[in-house]
């Protein structure tokens, strides 16, 4: 299911334009990463995906859907959307009544929510806590009920809104072996991140938005590589690209066994 | 509301230059007689702070406040009170199955004069006075800095709250809660959107606490304030006229009674 | 003697039965900059909540060992009394708003005002930590009005201005872009190079490599290592034990194997990469 982003402007009520004419294809099955400074217009542009902002001008279709003509409701079963911060969504007793929320609301047969749900729990590494009450989890692994709850509800398209914030690096593995899972299902992953070691390793498609314009869209590779234009967004190339620039490599490298490779 | 978040207009007038005092004295000195002394005041004390919003340069936002807020109120409540206020003996016409009597009304009409002048001085104080001055004056008089955090605090954090709301209700939709449809419906949506609102109120509650009280706020040290605020002998002399006039309408009050 | 004495320190929340710090034994001089790195749950922030008298003073609980900070002793010591010498800024910028201020210099000035500060200086010195934190063209603006980076150069200016003896940060740039993290961690790194005491709980290793003096690894509550930032980040057992590393220390580690990385010593920042795989 593609995502279509036609000439999209939008202007906040307070006036202030976030963003100012984005044209974007994102194909089915892609993982895309958002990166640019604060205030660029990363949350405004995904908060459109599923409606809960409309267009000043301009058109998002995702799939034969016009945003504007559904509710978030209705294009909750076409894209996923996990907030930054956890605690805005969980309210439940319990993990397993929580995760089970999203699919129940799509209206999904019992079975079939079942299976879903077992599925996220398992993706997650939560199939032990099931019955634990959310707030009685570490901040780490309510991040991880709140993606759950998410990817239960089965949508070709997910987005995460800055997923790694906070989270130690073991939680960050996890969190990067939900996004592969997710692609090796055909699922197109939307992330908005800061981290842009991350961002390289775990995404193939990048785009960097700044002052509300796409600044830069392209391979990870490509986009990652431009050091000056980046730099304009506050973005840094990560590490390993860095270092590969220092060292005279040729080619851009942007993951560990690239730069090994280009090493030799 | 504003970004600023608080009511108060940035304008140089008489009313800005008044001591924050001043301009609660007289909030009272129209609040207090309006609801103690005869009802047949209320009418009289709306004229002159009605007049003052002129005076204190921010008509428009009043006249504004007036309309969105304060008349809608006050309609409502005149018709409910004409219509349901029993005893009455002369009847005017017939409301439905109601009678609405001359008496009444009569009452009615005092009734919304009085929250007129109410919630129109305060709307004034509000409009014309800095809240932070009005804290740190009121602080520098003695009044205890938690109390006056407590308020000052709570009129900011009301529109935190419900941005935070809005947040909520963002991340639920996007799990296909469905907020846009009937009244059953949404009754029955209330608790995911209600439960993170509370426990993550207990939680902000907390840090900020913390957060106040690392930045000093109950050392024992005497307090400074950023505004100077002045407070000149005519807002003296106002200050004294404006509780002669309160004594003198609740006298007024218990002569008559 | 140190600047911080942590003797014997073990501390459980109040209703708990494990402690959340155990048997942590920690000297710091003065003007030391000393990073604390860990795994969520490591007791980060509850060492940070015991070094701004928090624990036990506002939390409860139970603490025994002992706390001293610039030659007073924690449980000795009331909480308004020792906020005076220790300032703290926290992760979450939203909740460290005061909520009783209308502008950004309102709002660093809160803490100034608590304490006692004349108009005038205030005023001087509100004006100089903007400048340097980098924040003077938000002044007039609504602290609420900010975005979340900019909330937390606020947070950690409002902490700055009070010029406390010791600064603790726990993930004080959380929300911040790679730049603004930067221009952050320059400044901390200027206050401890004019005598201020920090303590900084961090994730983002690469930056804890480039400025800090010192670095403390904590895992379930104790301290697993503590040295120099080079020697600590890239020791094995931070890999082993789920803390987070840099990439260049890992690309390095697994050169070695291949024989492209010929140093005994492996690296953590971009300088340290780039010397050790050009020789």
């Amino acid at each position: 299911m593609n995502i279509e982003i036609k000439g999209l402007r939008f202007t906040y009520p307070t006036g202030l334009e976030a963003l100012k004419g984005i044209n974007l294809t994102i194909q089915s099955g892609e993982q895309v990463a958002i990166v640019g400074q604060n205030g660029a217009g990363k949350t405004t542009l995904v908060r459109h995906f599923n409606g809960l902002l409309k267009p000043t001008s301009g058109s998002i279709f995702i799939g034969d859907w016009e945003t504007t003509q559904f509710s978030v409701a209705k294009l909750a079963s076409r894209v996923g959307y996990v907030f930054q911060n956890p605690d805005d969504q969980l309210f439940s007793r319990d993990v397993l009544s929580e995760i089970t929320f999203g699919p129940r609301n799509l209206g999904y047969a019992k079975e079939k929510v079942d299976e879903l749900v077992q599925r996220a729990l398992t993706l997650t590494e939560l199939s032990d806590k099931t019955e634990t009450n959310p707030y009685d989890l570490s901040p780490t692994w309510r991040k991880m009920i709140a993606l759950a709850s998410i990817i239960a509800m089965d949508t070709p398209i997910v987005i995460f809104d800055e997923p790694t914030t906070g989270q130690d690096a073991v939680n960050v593995a996890r969190i990067a072996n939900v996004i592969a899972e997710l692609k090796r299902e055909g699922k197109t992953v939307i992330t908005i991140t800061h981290d842009i070691d991350f961002c390289a390793e775990n995404f193939e498609r990048v785009i960097a938005l700044s002052n509300g314009q796409v600044l830069l869209d392209g391979p990870a590779r490509e986009v990652l590589g431009q050091e000056e234009i980046l730099a304009q967004t506050y973005v840094d190339p990560p590490q390993l690209t860095r270092l590969g620039k220092r060292l005279g490599l040729k080619e851009t490298v942007t993951r560990q066994e690239e730069f090994l490779q280009a090493l030799k | 509301m504003n970004p600023n978040r608080s009511f108060f207009v940035p304008v140089d007038s008489p009313l800005h230059r008044l001591n924050p005092l001043t301009k609660l004295t007289f909030v009272f000195a129209m609040i207090l007689p309006a609801f103690l002394s005869v009802p047949e005041l209320a009418p009289i004390l709306a004229i002159p702070v009605f007049l003052a919003a002129f005076i204190g340069r921010v008509q428009k936002p009043y006249l504004n406040l007036l309309l969105k807020l304060i008349l809608p109120t006050i309609t409502f409540m005149f018709v409910m009170q004409s219509v349901f206020l029993p005893g009455g003996e002369t009847i005017l016409f017939m409301l439905g199955p109601f009678d609405v009597t001359q008496e009444a009304m009569r009452s009615a009409f005092f009734t919304v004069t009085r929250i007129f002048v109410m919630v129109s001085s305060f709307a004034l104080l509000l409009l014309t006075t800095h809240p932070s001055e009005l804290m740190s004056d009121l602080t520098q008089r003695g009044l205890p800095g938690q109390f006056a955090y407590v308020i000052i605090s709570t009129l900011q954090i009301l529109p935190q709250m419900q941005a935070k709301a809005q947040t909520i209700i963002a991340a639920q939709r996007s799990r296909g809660l469905d907020t846009e449809s009937t009244f059953l419906k949404r009754a029955g949506s209330l608790v995911p959107l209600v439960s993170p609102l509370v426990f993550g109120s207990l939680a902000e509650v907390e840090e900020r606490a913390i957060a106040i009280e690392a930045r000093g706020f109950t050392s024992k040290k005497t307090k400074t304030s950023l505004h100077e605020i002045s407070d000149t002998s005519f807002d003296k002399g106002l200050r004294w006229i404006l509780v002669i006039l309160i004594l003198a309408s609740v006298a007024l009050r218990i002569w008559l009674s | 003697m140190a600047f911080i004495n942590l003797t014997n320190l073990t501390y459980k929340y109040p209703l708990t039965e494990t402690p959340v710090l155990q048997n942590i034994n920690l000297q710091i001089n003065e003007g030391e900059f000393v990073a604390v790195v860990g795994p969520n749950g490591a007791g980060k922030s509850t060492l940070c909540y015991t070094l701004a008298g928090f624990v036990p003073h506002f939390f409860k609980g139970e603490l025994t060992g002992s706390v001293e900070v610039a030659g007073a002793s924690l449980l000795e010591s009331t909480l308004d009394e020792w906020v005076l010498n220790v300032g703290l800024a926290f992760q979450n910028p939203f909740n460290q708003i005061s909520g009783a201020k209308y502008s950004v210099f309102e709002e660093i000035a809160f803490g100034l005002e608590n304490i006692g500060i004349p108009r005038e200086e205030i005023k001087v010195r509100v004006e100089e930590a903007m400048v340097r934190t980098g924040i003077r063209e938000l002044a007039d603006r609504s602290p609420y009005s900010l975005s979340g980076g900019q909330q937390q150069r606020v947070a950690l200016t409002s902490i700055l201005v009070m010029k406390p003896k010791l600064l603790v940060l726990d993930e004080p740039t959380s929300q911040m872009d790679p730049i603004g993290t930067r221009e952050v961690f320059g400044v901390i790194r200027k206050m401890a190079e004019e005598g201020m005491t920090v303590v900084l709980v961090e994730h983002k290793v690469e930056w804890i490599a480039n400025f800090a003096d010192r670095v403390v690894a904590l895992k379930g509550g104790e301290i697993l290592l503590e040295g120099k930032p080079n020697e600590v980040l890239t020791s094995e057992l931070l890999s082993e034990n789920g803390f987070g590393i840099s990439r260049y220390t890992s690309a390095a580690r697994e050169a070695q194997k291949r024989g492209l990385w010929k140093k005994k010593q492996l690296p953590v920042t971009l300088d340290e990469a780039v010397e050790g795989f050009k020789s």
